[in-house]
């Protein structure tokens, strides 16, 4: 496949060494409950680059996402940013200045408006007793207007839709201003229109992102590097064209696809192939019920 | 309406909010003054203020009704005003840091340790409220505080569940142990612990006005400083973590917050109940609570309600009062219920 029309611009692949490296994850494994969770991963992720984690439900694709963002501290292995170990240089604040992280938690009962949301970007970057600067309220207004949020700018958050709520977090995280944005399954629950919209919003921000992914193809339209997990490995790593493999799907998801060239992006497109088995590839018939074998 | 149009109104409505709020604050405090069993006309009130502000005052003008103004009401409806501020905003912050709209001072066992310090006070001490009372009932609660502490601080994970089910177990606890020690002493000593519970202002004096002012006013100073660590919690565990904030650190430093403030005023008023759990919800539908507007019209607002509460406990029964905690159950209970009724019915 031929990955020099790809859009962006930065292609992991031909930009490997050091320099560029902004995280790196080195042999991290974590357990939970005498169960490993995560066992023996290691990856970097470079300066400006979209990365995609994939994997199947209990492949340990949140775990990972938070030992990235600082929530759970790996058993063991070390995760570096910026080539300093986020457990020994770094602490929970300073750590936050450069991070942003968007999950699925969302407040309920307390009538916080977006704005509210929004102005909490700037936690990690105030002292207790400064005052919102006017600078400060631009730089709040500016991350709603370009989310697309204005006339929501006072409404209960708890009444936004879907895709507004994912929005607004994300511009929370435009004003935490981060140089890594992880994200945490951002399209699940949303509409297609809101699915792309929120990845196209995340991708323009010019920054390294991070996200987890549950639709394969907008991860492979969408990302430049890929991350593969199953049952807390990692298994397969590498630009769409070299990990979204009929084979890959078959091994990993349990499903059966065939993998074409999108007509309009040229990145790997995926059909899935309804009531196969996996294994010997013949159709069932009157059997609507498939083999997930790792569920 | 653009963003900077629609913010500006919110900020200038914040500021007429703030004010009519504080103005009626001064309204009924001097209210309170005037209400009574003996009858002071308002403009009486005003002119002994004013009087006591200029510098040609006389000891031997002072009347009957500045006694009874300066000595008996002026303490008294400043403790009820430092009361209602201070469960007002420990009620806040409960609710905010274990994002539990049910929780409330009272549920985490601190009264129940307080009124456990008063019986075995009154038990070993004879069978009257002294001047021991609160001292006991400070003791008490801070007791119940270190168990709650020690227990839910040791766990790291689903801390907000077992601080929770911690809280309502140790008040079990303590109310046994409580109603055993009744069981077994005079009653009036019972009767004595029974009106202790239902709280009441009349303990006030000028001299201990001084420490539930500092305790409050150092509470909400730095609940005033934490607001945004406040409102990020209620964003969840996780998401309060990527912005920076030692979540099981902080919320045992606001709880440390909200069970001195209940363990002042318990030891001062007894127990007044659901005033911490209600006015922060009657704000909250108003206003968003994490700014510093929202915590001060918080700490306003339940200080105004409970000048009123001191003032009908006054005047409900003739030459008698009524206690606090009977009147801040019902009047709260019922507004409230209807509050609901209307914000279900607008829906």
């Amino acid at each position: 496949m031929n990955s020099s029309n790809e859009p962006s611009t930065s292609n992991p692949t031909a930009t490997i060494g050091a320099k560029s490296e902004l995280l790196s994850v080195q042999h991290v494994s974590w357990h939970a409950d005498n169960q490993l969770i995560l066992d023996d991963i290691s990856f970097a992720i470079n300066k400006g680059s979209f990365t995609g984690i994939l994997g199947p439900n209990g492949a340990g694709k949140s775990s990972l996402l938070r030992c990235l963002y600082r929530y759970l501290k790996p058993d063991a292995g070390s995760v570096k940013f910026n080539q300093q170990d986020i457990w020994q240089q770094y602490d929970a604040y300073q750590y936050a200045q450069d991070i942003a992280v968007v999950l699925q938690e969302t407040p309920t009962h307390f009538n916080l408006t977006v704005y509210d949301i929004v102005a909490l970007g700037l936690l990690p970057h105030k002292g207790l007793f400064t005052r919102e600067q006017s600078s400060d309220r631009q730089q709040i207004d500016c991350a709603i207007k370009q989310v697309g949020l204005v006339d929501k700018t006072l409404q209960n958050f708890e009444h936004l839709s879907g895709g507004e709520k994912q929005r607004a977090l994300i511009a929370r995280a435009i004003v935490q201003s981060p140089s890594l944005l992880i994200m945490d399954e951002p399209t699940s629950h949303l509409d297609v229109r809101y699915q792309i919209q929120v990845i196209e919003l995340a991708k323009s921000l010019g920054i390294t992102v991070i996200a987890s992914f549950h639709d394969l193809n907008l991860a492979s339209a969408m990302c430049d590097q890929l991350i593969v997990l199953d049952k807390g490995k990692l298994v397969e790593e590498g630009t769409p064209q070299e990990v979204i493999t009929s084979e890959m799907l078959s091994n990993v998801f349990g499903v059966c696809a065939e993998v074409s060239v999108h007509s309009q992006h040229n990145v790997p497109h995926i059909s899935y192939f309804y009531g196969y088995d996996t294994h010997d590839k013949t159709v069932h018939e009157n059997e609507h019920k498939s083999e997930f074998s790792h569920e | 309406m653009s963003i900077k149009v629609s913010l500006a109104m919110n900020r200038i409505n914040h500021s007429t909010i703030l004010f009519l709020t504080v103005s009626f604050g001064i309204l009924s405090f001097i209210a309170s003054l005037s209400l009574g069993a003996a009858d002071i006309s308002f403009s009486d009130v005003i002119s002994s203020l004013v009087a006591s502000f200029s510098p040609e005052k006389d000891v031997r003008d002072v009347v009957f009704f500045e006694r009874i103004i300066w000595e008996l009401r002026m303490p008294r409806a400043i403790l009820a005003f430092l009361a209602g501020c201070g469960l007002a905003v420990s009620g806040l912050i409960l609710q905010t840091v274990t994002r539990n709209p049910l929780a409330d001072p009272y549920l985490f066992g601190i009264s129940s340790g307080a009124s456990l310090g008063v019986v075995i006070s009154i038990v070993l001490l004879g069978s009257t409220i002294s001047l021991l009372t609160p001292v006991a009932a400070f003791v008490g609660s801070l007791v119940a505080m270190l168990m709650l502490l020690m227990i839910s601080g040791r766990k790291q994970s689903q801390q907000v569940e077992s601080m929770l089910l911690a809280g309502v177990a140790l008040s079990f606890l303590f109310s046994s142990f409580t109603s055993l020690l009744l069981y077994h002493t005079d009653p009036q000593a019972v009767t004595a612990v029974l009106f202790w519970t239902m709280g009441s202002f009349s303990r006030a004096q000028w001299g201990i006005l001084w420490f539930p002012a500092l305790v409050i006013t150092s509470c909400v100073m730095m609940m005033l400083a934490y607001r945004r660590q406040l409102n990020a919690m209620l964003l969840g565990d996780e998401s309060a973590t990527t912005l920076g904030i030692n979540v099981n650190r902080f919320r045992l430093v606001m709880l440390v917050l909200s069970s001195l403030i209940t363990a002042t005023l318990v030891s001062l008023c007894g127990g007044i109940g659901f005033v911490g759990l209600m006015i922060p919800h009657i704000v909250r539908y108003f206003v968003s609570q994490g700014t510093v507007f929202g915590i001060m019209l918080t700490a306003l607002v339940g200080g105004i309600f409970m000048i009123w509460v001191d003032v009908l406990s006054r005047l409900v029964l003739e030459n008698q009062e009524l206690p606090v905690g009977v009147i801040t159950s019902a009047v709260g209970s019922l507004f409230f219920l209807s509050l609901l009724y209307f914000r279900k019915n607008k829906a």
